[in-house]
């Protein structure tokens, strides 16, 4: 199969939307291709960067924003959230 | 709103009721829930700390004031990511006139923060429509439905924006990646 068809896929590998099957046939087909495979992989590693990306929040920020909300007239007291039991809906047994 | 009522768990349509019937309280169970997600996201779109808090706070003080129009079918967190959107986009148009610098760094793991710099300057140089779906979809892993949803535009479109949005970002961290790569990258 012609590399024309994988560099059509080659947004599809980055977000790993692929079936495997078809991966792997892309990575076989890049060893043969340089620049199919630098595509491939920078792409994939910009995908893979935003996702592991931590998150910029803090207590910090978290406590800010508390205050502006209280001060601008949110009556409320943080609570700590539901246990994870609660947070999602059980079959009903029996 | 859209109906999907898959998307909203048993905690927060309890406190969407609650707060729909009058009981101020329960905007602090929502905050609990969204307050970081919607900061990550004003502060992706922001690039800048006070700003994203700001944007945060005033994002809840109007689910607060439109708290009558809530409603427990599904469609609260698109309804929320897209008051802080409008407020985001406010602000932005605030900062080109006053050329606010962008303010990227922030405390943690000192191995992560300079990519994390320039991850973040990378993407305030995008603009906005490949942005936007970089941040909803890679970085908030919101599902492409939703985030066509939230932006109004088709799930091909997003889609289009997206996978474009990839490649300008790759190229914004080109220097990076050659480095990585020792090679150009494609065009």
């Amino acid at each position: 199969m012609d590399n024309d068809y994988h560099r059509k896929l080659v947004d599809l590998y980055a977000g790993r939307e692929l079936p495997s099957e078809i991966e792997a046939e892309m990575e076989i087909a890049a060893h043969g291709d340089a620049e199919l495979a630098v595509d491939m992989a920078s792409l994939r590693q910009t995908v893979d960067t935003l996702r592991s990306e931590g998150s910029p929040f803090t207590e910090e920020s978290y406590q800010r924003i508390l205050t502006k909300l209280l001060i601008r007239g949110a009556a409320f007291e943080a609570r700590t959230p539901d246990p994870a039991h609660l947070q999602y809906q059980l079959p009903i047994q029996g | 709103m859209p109906n999907d009522a898959s998307r909203d768990t048993l905690a927060e349509r309890r406190w969407i009721v609650a707060l729909a019937e009058g009981d101020p309280s329960a905007l602090g169970g929502l905050y609990e829930l969204y307050g970081e997600r919607i900061f990550r996201y004003a502060y992706r779109m922001l690039g800048n700390r006070a700003d994203a808090e700001d944007a945060t706070a005033e994002t809840f003080l109007r689910v607060l004031r439109r708290s009558a129009e809530l409603r427990a079918d599904g469609a609260f967190r698109t309804w929320i990511f897209r008051i802080a959107r409008n407020l985001c986009i406010d602000k932005l148009r605030q900062h080109k006139l006053m050329e606010l610098p962008p303010d990227a760094q922030y405390p943690g793991n000192e191995d992560r923060s300079t990519l994390r710099v320039t991850v973040q300057q990378a993407l305030d140089a995008l603009p906005p429509e490949y942005r936007e779906p970089l941040i909803l979809c890679d970085l908030e892993e919101m599902g492409a439905r939703e985030a066509a949803e939230l932006l109004k535009i088709s799930v091909p479109a997003l889609k289009s924006r997206l996978y474009r949005g990839r490649r300008a970002l790759r190229d914004k961290l080109g220097t990076h990646f050659e480095r990585t790569y020792g090679q150009r990258l494609p065009s």
